[in-house]
């Protein structure tokens, strides 16, 4: 594949799967094709079944989620969802929430775009150790440098501190960010951008009005990335911020499994109300995003 | 950040300028600016400008990574127990965390198994997440929309939700698949532990990750399948290929920087992957399924030898690294030929 | 030291410490109002502390030292550790925290809680229970105030034992005789419910035995589950184990017998502190069943003397880098002493003993406190050293041993192994 296909790859998807997939679908139904869907939705019900678990489980009764012979027939309650909205600072946690994971994709976007032009545009002197430099902060080990990190954070005194978790989920973010987003620059065809200027942009105006349109889907996808990445966190905000006020709805989700007993229908409750969110961005995004996640890398 | 690194470029030349330059640098960044053409043109491209588009990410990148992982690698050389971390003092002991490790039979088996573990998922992952994307590709409207939709959510679900729910569905006494098991005939299923072993802990531990990876190569590889143009099928189907054949003649090689970027990114993923394995089982039973990453956590957060831990995590980079050089010689090669 | 505190249950105690601490008031308050509004933080255990004792504590607190008021914070018992750890690293930790009996000493030897030994006259010291005391202690100096103490109990379902002719026993071979009456009364449900790592239970049983968990050997702790005794406690866990499909690699927290087991049904008995009662008793009222539960101490080898129990507790500590170490023994001398712990014991129903004999509640009569303090009697704890806590955490070498041992491994060899690890960790 030419490197000029690669940035339309959603768009380019329905025009040339359409045809091919309506010639099939006139013909006949086939044991093979009978075989194909009814493999589809063995496939499909796999995947989807511990999802429509914790979504039954949120809804039943407290007696009937845990049982030697599963419940699948049961009167639907709404308790438990009262009860996971219901704990004290909840609106705390949805705003630090938010405010953290927007903040740091927000701030991965502005500049990923800015290094993954010079990445993917300019020669300059160290681009390759950039490069290398990128791939290698992906494999960063987050999990056990909470620590370190931690330290950092008490000894310079920022714990319980929204600022510093929506600067760390940003840096969790940034590597990928730049790498893709470097990827979807460029496969944009220099021509493009040479022809702008020619018709008198600068090369900041090219990039806005030439290439930036250009890179919907890479950005969409990394912010779906972005957005998984930071909100689902919980390592990190664990150890730095033991102030309920500045802490994040991960760990609101933890806080129904108590001494006297788990809570297993409010945690599910609040599982499913913390899964709805990220649901909505991606059935949203979905055409557009999914592909541009490794289309970028990947470039035809 | 940027003003910073501007003005030490521009600070050779005149002192003024730089408080004009440190205003005019945002509007050059974000691409916008109207007076960066007027001064900045002619010294511009050469020189600092792809600096002063990088310097944002190279700075927090360098405070928020590096620095801690610097921290982290001196903190290898230290002996910070529980005591020495309450107290804040942080005695050098040279390489005695490293030699412990080293000379520990429990490490190299953890080792062993992070590897053995790794390979598998990502295998299974990629071998499956193909296939769906395949089947993703090859079918009708609706049933496409079905079946990602059932991908989209096991994407989304948060992983604290599905360990619980993967820990329900295998329990001992209540799970789902005892019953499933019990329904369909199996005997010994009235109460089997699939607990049992390190090994069959962590084959539930791999259900759970290849479950919740696959979306991501599925519908990754379907959106790739989208690009590879109907007429090269059609050329393969004339030269009489079969859906084998066709896979590796026209799918694989348009689609292979796909499958090396891939299958990188989720090696990395899988090899890092904690809460997955540590709640799990807590990398029971008798540490029998305990992963890198989870080793450091018992070692360090659980047992209270913070230094060892960095010790275990700086090795456990290390050896990332070295599995991965291949990788990254391979991926620079594809920048190069862009 | 168990049986004078049964003794003294509703003998009114002496006003001790009451006294001083009314006298420090007056300097505290001075300091309190130059310094402005001020806040204490406190770390209690979540079901430590019944909302209303903790808001009249608070409340007294309130009044006498206006201007300050006090955070109380909940805490879950998972991963509670590292958490501590990393507060007491800490600028600004809880000023005032509950930490485990097992674990205090682990945390006095860190330096991250206040030396409270001059202050001793102030909390009242005195009339505290000396059983409680010794895990408030280290090295000869006070690092906490024991606050509550309470041990495991056998929780029946009467109506099972009605049904198969059984009575609690005082005895192990009645115990036995009893589970086999049960299981042939109704073989579908489960005589005993025991999880295979329940080793506060083992713990008691090794005792019975006369072992210990760990032993101090010279300058050394050694563990000692190696030993014959241990071999012949866990022999006995085994065989009550056999009456229960409960897991052999799980504690009794996974799943929570107490809401996630018993209350489904089919269990005619099981081990459990006060608040797992309590627990099961609401999770079947929830599922619109009714509890009726008796509750019988832990049977000893002989009728003359209950089973060795594990006397699990909390104490209460100031923490050494709190800015308002003051205010802080104050709240603790405050909480820890007579008045509130009075109150505290009458608020929980007698199932927590409070940490002085003059605050005990008169349990009512076939309540889960009686049959607890039946059992307490025979109260210990856990080895008295700083490595304790390390042995605790997981993974837990008790554990594993008991699993192993379980599954057919030989006691002797599965303990040696435990040993090795529990020396590694005790010494540290």
């Amino acid at each position: 594949m030419s490197t000029t296909t690669a940035p339309k790859p959603a768009p380019a998807a329905p025009a040339s799967a359409r045809p091919a997939q309506r010639l099939r679908k006139r013909r006949p139904l086939r044991p093979a094709a009978v075989a194909k869907n009814l493999g589809a939705l063995v496939v499909a019900v796999v995947f989807v079944f511990p999802v429509y678990w914790m979504f039954s489980s949120a809804l039943k009764p407290s007696g009937q989620i845990l049982s030697k012979d599963p419940v699948f027939v049961f009167t639907p309650t709404l308790d438990n969802f009262t009860k996971a909205t219901g704990v004290d600072l909840f609106w705390t946690y949805v705003t630090n929430s938010l405010v953290v994971t927007v903040g740091a994709v927000a701030l991965a976007l502005v500049v990923a775009l800015a290094a993954g032009f010079a990445i993917a545009r300019m020669k300059f002197k160290g681009r390759k150790g950039l490069v290398l430099g990128v791939m290698m902060a992906q494999m960063a080990p987050w999990e056990v440098m909470v620590i370190a990190m931690y330290m950092i954070a008490r000894d310079a005194e920022m714990l319980n501190s929204l600022p510093l978790l929506t600067a760390i989920y940003f840096v969790m973010v940034l590597p990928f960010t730049i790498w893709t987003l470097r990827g979807f620059i460029a496969a944009v065809p220099v021509t493009l951008e040479e022809a702008a200027q020619i018709d008198g942009c600068t090369r900041g105006q090219a990039f806005r009005k030439v290439i930036f349109p250009l890179l919907a889907p890479g950005l969409m996808s990394t912010s779906l990335f972005g957005f998984i990445t930071a909100w689902n966190e919980f390592a990190m905000v664990l150890i730095l911020n033991k102030d309920k006020t500045a802490q994040t709805l991960p760990l609101w989700l933890t806080q129904f499994q108590t001494a006297f007993g788990n809570d297993w229908g409010a945690t599910m409750a609040a599982s499913s109300l913390f899964a709805v969110p990220v649901l909505v961005i991606f059935v949203f995004l979905q055409r557009k995003a999914v592909g541009g996640m490794t289309a970028g890398a990947v470039k035809g | 950040m940027t003003v910073h690194s501007q003005g030490a470029v521009t600070a050779p030349q005149d002192a003024p300028p730089k408080s004009a330059g440190g205003q005019q640098t945002p509007p050059t960044t974000k691409g916008a600016g109207t007076s960066a053409p007027r001064r900045g043109r002619k010294p511009l491209p050469a020189g600092w400008l792809p600096y002063l588009l990088i310097g944002p990410a190279v700075l927090s990148l360098a405070t928020l990574l590096l620095y801690p992982l610097a921290k982290n690698v001196i903190l290898s050389f230290q002996k910070v127990d529980k005591i020495e971390f309450i107290q804040r003092k942080a005695p050098f002991n040279g390489v005695e965390n490293y030699t412990q490790l080293l000379g520990d039979a429990h490490f190299w088996t953890v080792v062993l198994r992070t590897f053995t573990f790794t390979a598998a998922n990502v295998a299974l992952i990629m071998l499956i997440g193909s296939l769906v994307g395949i089947l993703l590709n090859r079918l009708g409207t609706w049933m496409r929309l079905v079946l990602s939709m059932a991908l989209v959510m096991a994407w989304a679900m948060p992983i604290v939700a599905s360990v619980t729910v993967f820990q329900w569905l295998f329990d001992e006494q209540f799970g789902v698949m005892n019953w499933v098991m019990r329904t369909l005939g199996f005997s010994g299923y009235e109460q089997h532990n699939w607990f049992e072993t390190g090994l069959s802990t962590l084959t539930i531990v791999t259900v759970l990750v290849v479950w919740g990876s696959v979306p991501f190569v599925a519908l990754n590889m379907y959106a790739g399948l989208t690009t590879v143009s109907g007429e090269l099928y059609e050329a393969a189907r004339m030269d009489g290929a079969n859906g084998w054949q066709t896979f590796w003649q026209v799918v694989f090689p348009n689609l292979k920087p796909f499958f090396t970027v891939t299958t990188f990114l989720e090696v990395i993923w899988v090899f890092k992957a904690f809460t997955q394995v540590y709640a799990m089982n807590r990398g029971g039973p008798d540490r029998a399924s305990e992963t890198l990453p989870v080793f450091a956590f018992v070692e360090g957060q659980s047992q209270g030898h913070y230094a060892l831990a960095a010790a275990i995590s700086v090795l456990t980079i290390v050896m990332l690294v070295i599995v991965m050089s291949f990788y990254f010689r391979l991926i620079l090669k594809q920048e190069e030929e862009q | 030291m168990k049986r004078k505190l049964i003794a003294a249950v509703g003998v009114a105690g002496m006003v001790i410490g009451l006294a001083a601490c009314g006298g420090n008031d007056g300097d505290d308050k001075g300091k309190t109002d130059a310094g402005g509004a001020k806040e204490i933080t406190v770390w209690v255990m979540d079901g430590s502390a019944p909302k209303a004792w903790i808001d009249a504590v608070n409340a007294e607190f309130s009044a006498k030292h206006p201007g300050v008021t006090v955070k109380v914070e909940e805490q879950q018992w998972k991963g509670i550790q590292e958490k501590v750890t990393t507060a007491l690293s800490e600028n600004t930790p809880p000023d005032v925290l509950e930490l485990g009996n097992t674990q205090t000493a682990g945390y006095a030897v860190t330096g991250g809680l206040a030396d409270l030994t001059k202050d001793k006259a102030k909390l009242g010291s005195d009339a505290w229970q000396k059983s409680m005391l010794a895990s408030a202690e280290y090295d000869g100096k006070l690092y906490s105030a024991p606050w509550y103490a309470a041990n495991r109990v056998v929780v029946y379902d009467k109506k099972a034992f009605a049904k198969a002719g059984v009575t609690p026993p005082t005895t192990r071979d009645e115990w036995i005789a009893g589970l086999d009456k049960l299981k042939a009364a109704d073989p579908a449900s489960q005589p005993i419910y025991l999880p295979g790592q329940s080793w506060y239970v083992l713990a008691g049983f090794i005792w019975d035995e006369g072992g210990d968990l760990a032993v101090k050997d010279g300058g050394k702790w050694k563990g000692g589950l190696g030993t014959p005794q241990a071999a012949s406690a866990m022999e006995f866990y085994k065989k009550l184990q056999a009456y229960s499909t409960a897991p052999k690699d799980k504690d009794e927290a996974t799943p929570q017998q107490s809401t996630d087991v018993v209350p489904k049904g089919g269990v005619a008995s099981w081990i459990g502190l006060g608040w797992e009662a309590g627990g099961a008793e609401k999770a079947l009222k929830d599922a619109g069943k009714e509890a009726d539960f008796g509750y019988f101490p832990i049977p000893g080898k002989t009728a003359d003397k209950p089973g060795t129990v594990f006397l699990g507790g909390s104490n209460l500590a100031v923490a050494e880098r709190s800015k308002n170490k003051e205010l802080a023994k104050e709240w603790l001398a405050l909480a820890a002493g007579k008045d509130q712990m009075t109150k505290y014991a009458a608020e929980t129903k007698g199932a927590l003993l409070p940490n002085q004999a003059g605050a005990n509640f008169t349990p009512a009569a076939g309540s889960f406190a009686e049959a607890m303090g039946k059992g307490g009697v025979n109260g210990r704890i856990t080895p008295v050293t700083p490595g304790w806590a390390n042995v605790e955490t997981e993974p837990n070498p008790l554990k594993e041993f008991m699993t192993k041992v379980l599954k057919g491994e030989d006691a002797a060899k599965a303990g040696a192994d435990a040993d090795k690890e529990i020396a590694s960790r005790i010494n540290k």
